[in-house]
Parts: C-alpha cells; sequence; structure tokens
C-alpha cells in the first residue's frame, strides 16, 4: 500500500521530518502521535502526496506518488482534515456528495447516491442530511467530513488508505468511540487507516500500530504496548505517565498553582 | 441572414419627404454655438431638442434635452424623430455616432472651432446643412469681429492672463494652448500665460508663482463652486499670483464667451472691456440674435 | 432559500433543472422586454410589420422605416450585446467567488478590469497620436481591441507574479491582483494627467460603462470570446465545487489544483476583457448575479455557473433598458444603473455576512 522509506522533509532550512519510514498495512489502524509540532500534519500531508519529500520516496504499490495523477491517487485514498470550514453554504448530503468528484465519468459513478446514503448511515448522520452544514457543531462538522472520505473511498480499488488528521478533535468521548469503532469497521473492509491522535487512550484503543513522533524524528513504531510505553513516552512530552491496568496511560499532570496550594500573589508572614 | 431592409435602412429615413427645399422640419441640435447658429439663421422653430450645452437663446431652456454631448444616446435621438442631426465635432462617442449613422439617421457635423473666423465658419456650415442662406448673417457676424481688430491690437501690451477652468478640487485645472480659452484671450488683447502647455493643466503653486498672472478668467459658476472670490483666491496655487493681490478675477459666462458663435464679437468686445477697463471700443450695431 | 428549492424538490424535479429553466425564462422574458421597449415608441402592429419582413412575409411598408431601424439597427444588437456581455460577467463573477473561496470577489481582484482600463484609457489618449497607425487601422477597433490585450496582458502578469515556483496560492495570488491593479490605476492616471478635458470626459464615461455603441458587427466577435470561455468555464463547476472545501480537500479529492485555477483565471479574463472592450467597466452584475443564485439554489456550481450566465445576461439587458429610458432622450451610463442596484445588495451582503460570523 502507501510506502514511506526514509523520508525526509525541510522548509525554509528548517528539517521537520527526518528518517521516517513506515508501510500502511490492508486491514490495520496505524496511530501516529507526538507531541505539538512533531511533524505529524506533515508527515499526514506528505503522504496524501499534498507536499513532496526532500529526501526519501513515498509509494503506492511501488508507484511513487509524485508520478501519479492526483485523480489517481483520489480514487485510492482519502484525507480528513483538520476542521475544514466551507466558502458557501451547502447541506450535509452535497457536502458527502463531493466525496464522489473521483468516481465522476467512471463506471463508479452509478453508486454515487448509494455511496452518499451510505456513508451518512455509517457515520449516523443521515438524520443530517438535509442541514446547512454551517449550522452544525463541531463534532457533526467532524463527522460529515468522515463520512465525505467514506463516500469517497466507496468502490475503490483495494487496498486503498485513508489518512485522518485529529479526528476526534472535537467529538465527546462517546462520539469520539463510535468514530474509532468506525474507523476499525472500515480497516476491516481490507482499508489501511492513518490516524494522527492527540489522545493516547483513544491510539491504544484503535491502533494496531503507533508511530511516536518527537521533533520530526521517529521515537517508536510498534504494537501500542510497545510504543506507549511510559518510560518511552515521558522524554518525548517531558510529563511522567502512569501505566493503567488495561493498557491505558494517565498523565502525571503534577501540581497547579493556583489550586488548593499557595494562593496567588505575595508570600503570606510566617509561610 | 436578417432582412437586407431591417437591418440597412440607411439614406432610407433621410431621404422622401422631409428634406424637400423647405428644409428640415425637426432638429435635433448638439452643441451651445451651433444651436445659437440655427438660431440666429431663424431655424429656431425646427430645433425640437438640444443638448446640455445649448443654453442660448432662452426658448431653448423649454426643450427636451438629450443629454451631454459626448455621451449620446442613439435611441433617445431616434425617439425624437428628427429629420437632421445637427452635430458638433465635439460630440461622441464615436461608438454611438456610428450606431446613429447606421441606422440612417441624418447627421450634418459642424466643425465647432475657435479663434478669429471661427464664427462665421461655423454658421455658414449650420447654413448649408439647413439648406438656408447664411451669408447675411455670417458676414455681419465677420464685420463686428473685425471691428475689434484694430483698437485692439493698437493696445500698448498683452495683458497676462490666466484663465481657470475649475478650481474645486486640489490644483485648479488651467487652460492652456489649443483651447476655446486660449483663442478668446488672444482676441481679447491677453496673452495667456499657460500658452507653452496644450490642452487644460493642473496648476501647481510654484507654476502660478513664475507665470505670474495679473489677471485670473473663469466662468461664472465655477467661481460659485469654489466658493467665491474669497476662498478662490485663498487656493495656493491663485493666491500667489498678482492677481490675487489687486484681486483682478473677472467672471465670464462660459457659453456666451468661449462658444464662438454668432455672439462671438460681442462676446470678444466685452472680455476686452474687463481686462481694459478704458479702452475705446467701437460700438457694435444691435443684432437680432446678440 | 427555500422556495424555490422546495418547490422544486416538491414535484420531483431537480433543482438544476428547475433553477436553468427558471433562468432561461427570465433571459428570454428579458429579452423581449428589451426589444419592445425603450424611448422610441413601438406600435404593435410596427413590430409586426418588422417581423413580417424579417421572416420574408410581407415587404416592409415605407411608414415603418423608423421602427425597423429603431429594431434592427439599435435595440437588437444592443440586447445581444447585453446578453453576452452580462453572461460573461456573471459567470466570470462566480468563478472568481468560487475560486477565492470568497463571496465577495468579483473579476477586479485578477487585475482585468484595471488592465483593460489602462488600455482604454491608452486608446483614447494616444489614439490619435502614439498609436495613430493602429488607430487608421483598426479604427473604431482599436479601443476593444486594446482593452482586450490589456486587460489579459494584466491578468498573465498577475498570473505569473502570484504563482512562484509553480504552485499559487490563494492569498499570493490576490496579493499579486492588489499589486497589478496599483500599477495599472497608476499609469491610467499618469495617462488621464496627459489628456486633455474631452479625453477625460470620454474616459469617465468609459468607466461608467455603456452599450449604445452596439453593432451587429461586434456580436460574432464576442460570441467567440466570451462565449467560448464561458462554456469551459462551465465545466469547470466539479472543481470548483471541490474548492468550497479547501484547496488541500480539491487536491485530495482528485483535482489538479493549479491547472484549474490558471485555466479559471485566465478564462474569466478573456470573457471579461471581450466585453469590457465595447461597453466600457460595468460593476457588480459578476458580484451580485452568483450570489442570487447561491441564495435560491444553493452553492452547486452546476447551477451556479450555467445560471450566472443566464441571470448575468437577463440583468445587465434590463439594467441597459432601465438605462436607456430613464433620463430619455438622454441616457444614463449603464454602469450607474447596476451600481445603483449592486451597491446596495452588497451592503446588505456585507450585514449578513457580519451577523453570520457572529458568536
Amino acid at each position: 500500500m502507501i510506502a514511506a522509506e526514509s523520508i525526509g522533509f525541510s522548509a525554509g532550512g528548517r528539517v521537520l521530518l527526518a528518517d521516517i519510514t513506515l508501510t500502511l498495512v490492508p486491514g490495520a489502524v496505524l496511530a501516529v502521535i507526538g507531541p505539538n509540532g512533531a511533524g505529524k500534519s506533515t508527515l499526514l500531508r506528505l503522504l496524501a502526496g499534498e507536499l513532496r519529500p526532500s529526501r526519501g520516496n513515498i509509494t503506492l504499490d511501488s508507484v511513487p506518488l509524485s508520478a501519479m495523477a492526483p485523480l489517481a491517487l483520489a480514487r485510492r485514498r482519502a484525507v480528513v482534515a483538520q476542521s475544514a470550514a466551507l466558502a458557501f453554504p451547502m447541506r450535509v448530503q452535497e457536502v458527502v456528495g463531493l466525496g464522489r468528484l473521483p468516481w465522476h465519468g467512471s463506471r463508479a459513478a452509478v453508486r454515487d447516491d448509494a455511496a452518499t446514503g451510505a456513508a451518512l448511515h455509517r457515520v449516523g448522520i443521515a438524520h443530517l442530511a438535509r442541514r446547512q452544514y454551517q449550522t452544525l457543531s463541531g463534532g457533526e462538522r467532524q463527522r460529515v467530513q468522515l463520512a465525505r472520505a467514506f463516500a469517497q473511498l466507496d468502490g475503490a480499488a483495494r487496498p486503498a488508505a485513508l489518512l485522518l488528521d485529529e479526528p476526534t478533535a472535537s467529538l465527546d468521548v462517546a462520539h469520539a468511540a463510535a468514530l474509532l469503532r468506525a474507523l476499525r469497521a472500515l480497516a476491516a473492509e481490507g482499508i489501511a487507516v492513518l490516524a494522527v491522535m492527540h489522545d493516547l487512550n483513544e491510539a491504544h484503543f484503535v491502533a494496531d500500530r503507533v508511530l511516536v513522533l518527537s521533533e520530526g524524528r521517529p521515537v517508536a513504531l510498534g504494537p501500542p504496548e510497545e510504543a506507549l510505553a511510559p518510560t518511552l513516552l515521558a522524554p518525548v512530552y517531558g510529563l511522567p505517565f502512569q501505566a493503567l491496568p488495561d493498557g491505558g496511560l494517565l498523565p502525571e499532570y503534577g501540581a497547579i498553582p493556583g489550586r488548593g496550594f499557595a494562593p496567588p500573589g505575595p508570600t503570606p508572614p510566617g509561610g | 441572414m436578417i432582412a437586407r431592409r431591417a437591418l440597412l435602412p440607411a439614406a432610407l429615413l433621410a431621404s422622401g419627404t422631409a428634406r424637400a427645399a423647405a428644409g428640415p422640419a425637426r432638429i435635433v441640435s448638439v452643441g451651445g454655438a451651433i444651436t445659437e447658429a440655427a438660431f440666429a439663421l431663424g431655424a429656431g422653430g425646427q430645433v425640437a431638442a438640444v443638448d446640455t450645452t445649448s443654453r442660448f437663446p432662452p426658448p431653448v431652456q423649454g426643450l427636451p434635452q438629450i443629454g451631454y454631448m459626448r455621451a449620446l444616446a442613439p435611441e433617445g435621438l431616434i425617439a425624437l424623430r428628427p429629420d437632421l442631426l445637427l452635430l458638433s465635432d465635439e460630440a461622441g462617442p464615436v461608438q454611438a455616432l456610428a450606431v446613429l449613422r447606421a441606422a440612417g439617421l441624418p447627421i450634418a457635423t459642424i466643425r465647432d472651432g475657435a479663434g478669429p473666423g471661427a464664427a462665421e465658419a461655423k454658421i455658414r456650415a449650420v447654413a448649408a446643412a439647413l439648406g438656408l442662406a447664411g451669408e447675411p448673417v455670417a458676414s455681419a457676424v465677420a464685420a463686428d469681429w473685425q471691428a475689434l481688430d484694430a483698437p485692439i491690437a493698437a493696445l500698448p501690451r498683452r495683458l497676462r492672463a490666466l484663465f481657470v477652468l475649475s478650481a474645486t478640487r486640489g490644483a485648479p485645472l488651467a487652460s492652456g494652448r489649443d483651447t476655446h480659452a486660449d483663442a478668446m484671450l488672444r482676441a481679447a488683447g491677453a496673452e495667456n500665460v499657460l500658452g507653452d502647455f496644450a490642452g487644460y493643466r493642473p496648476l501647481s503653486a510654484e507654476a502660478a508663482a513664475t507665470l505670474a498672472p495679473e489677471v485670473i478668467v473663469m466662468m461664472d459658476h465655477t467661481i460659485g463652486e469654489a466658493g467665491g472670490i474669497d476662498a478662490l483666491l485663498a487656493i495656493p496655487a491663485l493666491a500667489v499670483t498678482p492677481a490675487a493681490a489687486t484681486r483682478r478675477v473677472v467672471a465670464v459666462e462660459g457659453s456666451y464667451a468661449l462658444g464662438f458663435g454668432p455672439r462671438a464679437a460681442q462676446a470678444r468686445r466685452d472680455l476686452t472691456r474687463l481686462l481694459h477697463p478704458g479702452i475705446a471700443l467701437p460700438e457694435l450695431p444691435a443684432r437680432p440674435w446678440a | 432559500m427555500g422556495v424555490s428549492l422546495s418547490l422544486a424538490s416538491a414535484r420531483g424535479i431537480p433543482p438544476r433543472v428547475m433553477a436553468l429553466a427558471l433562468g432561461t425564462v427570465v433571459l428570454l422574458a428579458a429579452m423581449l422586454a428589451g426589444i419592445l421597449l425603450g424611448p422610441a415608441r413601438i406600435s404593435p402592429g410596427g413590430f409586426l410589420a418588422v417581423l413580417q419582413d424579417l421572416l420574408g412575409i410581407a415587404p416592409l411598408p415605407d411608414a415603418f422605416l423608423r421602427d425597423a431601424a429603431v429594431l434592427g439597427v439599435i435595440r437588437a444588437p444592443r440586447v445581444l450585446l447585453g446578453a453576452l456581455v452580462g453572461a460573461g460577467l456573471g459567470v466570470a463573477g462566480a468563478t472568481m467567488q468560487g475560486l477565492f473561496r470568497n463571496p465577495l470577489a468579483d473579476p477586479g481582484l485578477i487585475g482585468v478590469s484595471a488592465g483593460a482600463a489602462l488600455a482604454a484609457v491608452a486608446a483614447i489618449v494616444l489614439g490619435g497620436t502614439v498609436f495613430g497607425t493602429a488607430a487608421g487601422l483598426l479604427g473604431l477597433w482599436l479601443l476593444p481591441a486594446a482593452a482586450f490585450c490589456g486587460g489579459l496582458l494584466a491578468t498573465y502578469a498577475m498570473e505569473r507574479l502570484g504563482s512562484v515556483g509553480g504552485g499559487a496560492d490563494v492569498a499570493t495570488l490576490l496579493l499579486a491582483g492588489v499589486a497589478v491593479n496599483a500599477i495599472a490605476t497608476a499609469l491610467t492616471g499618469v495617462l488621464i494627467f496627459m489628456a486633455d478635458d474631452r479625453q477625460a470626459r470620454d474616459i469617465t464615461f468609459w468607466t461608467l460603462g455603456s452599450l449604445s455603441g452596439a453593432r451587429w458587427a461586434h456580436l460574432p466577435v464576442l460570441l467567440v470570446l466570451v462565449g467560448l470561455p464561458m462554456l469551459i468555464l462551465c465545466t469547470l463547476a466539479r472543481p470548483l465545487n471541490a474548492l468550497i472545501l479547501g484547496e488541500a480537500e480539491a487536491f485530495h479529492l482528485g483535482l489538479r489544483v493549479d491547472a484549474a485555477k490558471r485555466a479559471a483565471i485566465l478564462l474569466s479574463a478573456v470573457a471579461v476583457a471581450a466585453g469590457v472592450g465595447f461597453t466600457g467597466l460595468i460593476g457588480f452584475v459578476g458580484l451580485v448575479v452568483p450570489h442570487l443564485l447561491r441564495l435560491g439554489f444553493g452553492a452547486d456550481h452546476r447551477i451556479v455557473l450555467p445560471g450566472s450566465a443566464l441571470l448575468g445576461a437577463a440583468l445587465l439587458i434590463l439594467a441597459d433598458l432601465a438605462a436607456r429610458s430613464l433620463a430619455a432622450p438622454a441616457e444614463l451610463p449603464v454602469g450607474v444603473v447596476t451600481a445603483l442596484l449592486g451597491a446596495p445588495f452588497f451592503l446588505w451582503l456585507l450585514r449578513q455576512r457580519m451577523a453570520g460570523a457572529g458568536p
């Protein structure tokens, strides 16, 4: 599927990513985690074909991404970026229908309406179909964008890939859980999923493998039990973690000034 | 193709009954001096509509207005059903004129010139277009003009004058050579201080100080628009002139003084008197058009 | 937005068909009004006589020669000129708004108007001197030809300046447009300074727009230079739909974003520059018309682009009818009419946006 071989990316003389080698496996979910500025979104844009790597190669089924026409690429991989704002008001149904654009003029176009409907159901937003996108909450919009990506991959030749940038960012825990389950179901259909995530527990829950990035370099790539080890993550985030019995992680925030400790302002006499 | 008659009626409108010996029955006249000439020639009764620059004689003020002469409206003009369009060569736009010609409207273009001889040339051209005898009026206008030549030529020196077209915003817009204002200043025994430049030019204070006009000539309504004489002379480019020091501002009525129509000689006489008080000029005979 | 849309869906008619059918009816009605109405009154009998002559049924009686001239020489080419130019402005406006993802965008952003104005002013001021040979050769075609070339050159310069290193992001393109506009406006200022009084007034009137110079000979030229880019622009509906989501998203959906941008910009420039040369600057049609479409039928460019062509044509024909009639026998500049209609709408739009951008 999509494979990156020791890729690096520099912009404006700064190295944003270096020495990344990974393969997206059909049927598996890869989570990418790391502190802000670690290069997660840059990696996603490179794998999407949006940016060209400064070093190394990215291929889809052994063909370099740079040699693929955008349309051919769009029929094999979908991307859900962070918080897309529409330039003009549209209904949810229309937004999801835009996912069918790559199939215009192909035989798969006969499935346009069916694929749109199926995607709406799959993400659980069929009841929003006639709503204006602009009137939705952040979480609802996120699910619309996901449905749009689902519609895009409907009928795609396998293996296909879905790349997501913080898909649960504006979802409450229940909707986040539902979305993660939907991603697993999609993976079960033979789609390779890559999700940039912030919540380590969600990564633990959904991912087959986790890539930990720090300052543009890979720190770990492996199953969650290995890559999400507290000893490994502590230096990455500069924060100690506590392992939970089920394999989850609890960050130890430490004392927060002003809350039950010394009151703000000058130290009281005798203190 | 679309029918030849509907598309090519050129000359058809012009032919027929309208242009019999009696001359055109409905004239649309465009250009102040040209309208005056038509009236002076006795064809005023046939003038059906005029443009915004036609303000004299008084009967024109009751006529339908076709708008500004450089923004002619083809359909509006045809709707007036004229059998002759008397057109100043200043009229436009050329694209609209092309449409009018294609529509077959009879058009007579009259050169709207300035300077000695311009008025009688205009009258002769209008007379020819109307099929009238223009000579009596034309030669009377020429005689009146020439009667002023000798005393003006005998002036000891030319007065240094500046013609200001408008002074409502920014630098005043002044007349250089090749303008009607320039021609009238020369005819009235003045020297246009801006004669080295062609057309209308914004005047800077420095240039005005160098040019040093002794008198400022303006159209009466533009003095009002500028806020009166005091406001006018406070404008830096004018305040620095000798004319401002002596408060010599001469107001003229634009279409009268700059039109070079039938009243050109009277306008020349009046402006000369304003510029050179005390000059002895011959009495001009009373004329029905003046 | 619902009325017409719900009307359409209630009867099972797709909104696209509904919108285009409605637009065609409005355009035909506007054309009919443009032909039948105006300061020169044409009696039904006169109209019938001219029609019969056209169809070869009966020769035109001499009494209706004037009616034939008004209909055949003045109104018909004028209505068709208005239709072509208005359609071009409408489609170009819709394209610009879609491309720049901004409902307040119009063709002026890509420098085409300022470039055309600079060249037109140059033709007016220097037509007799510097361009003497060209003027003699081209005659009445000098100004439209100059405006066309000027508009295209300015847009080409803007597109080159705005796309550094192959890619062209919208913000850079907009800034390049601002720069090209500023340069063109400054050079126009130099020419205005050189202009004499009469030329200065011609320039003023040119910038206010007018269809009064409409001739049959212009129409085949415009049909090609406006009609062709318009048709190709309508095929950009899907790429523009993808751009509603964002530039990166459009790429994710398989669009060659830079190629689509370049095509959209250059084709819009051709359509606008060709029209502007014959009519002078006409504002607000390109801004307002796409909005009316979106209000009625949603943002789908498969509706907005052809719909803007139909409605832009209808709007300019009606604005010209008003321009011909309101001050008769004089004529208002048509740009004044479209601005008088468009500017209040624009303000309303701004207020809507501000209200929408609230909490």
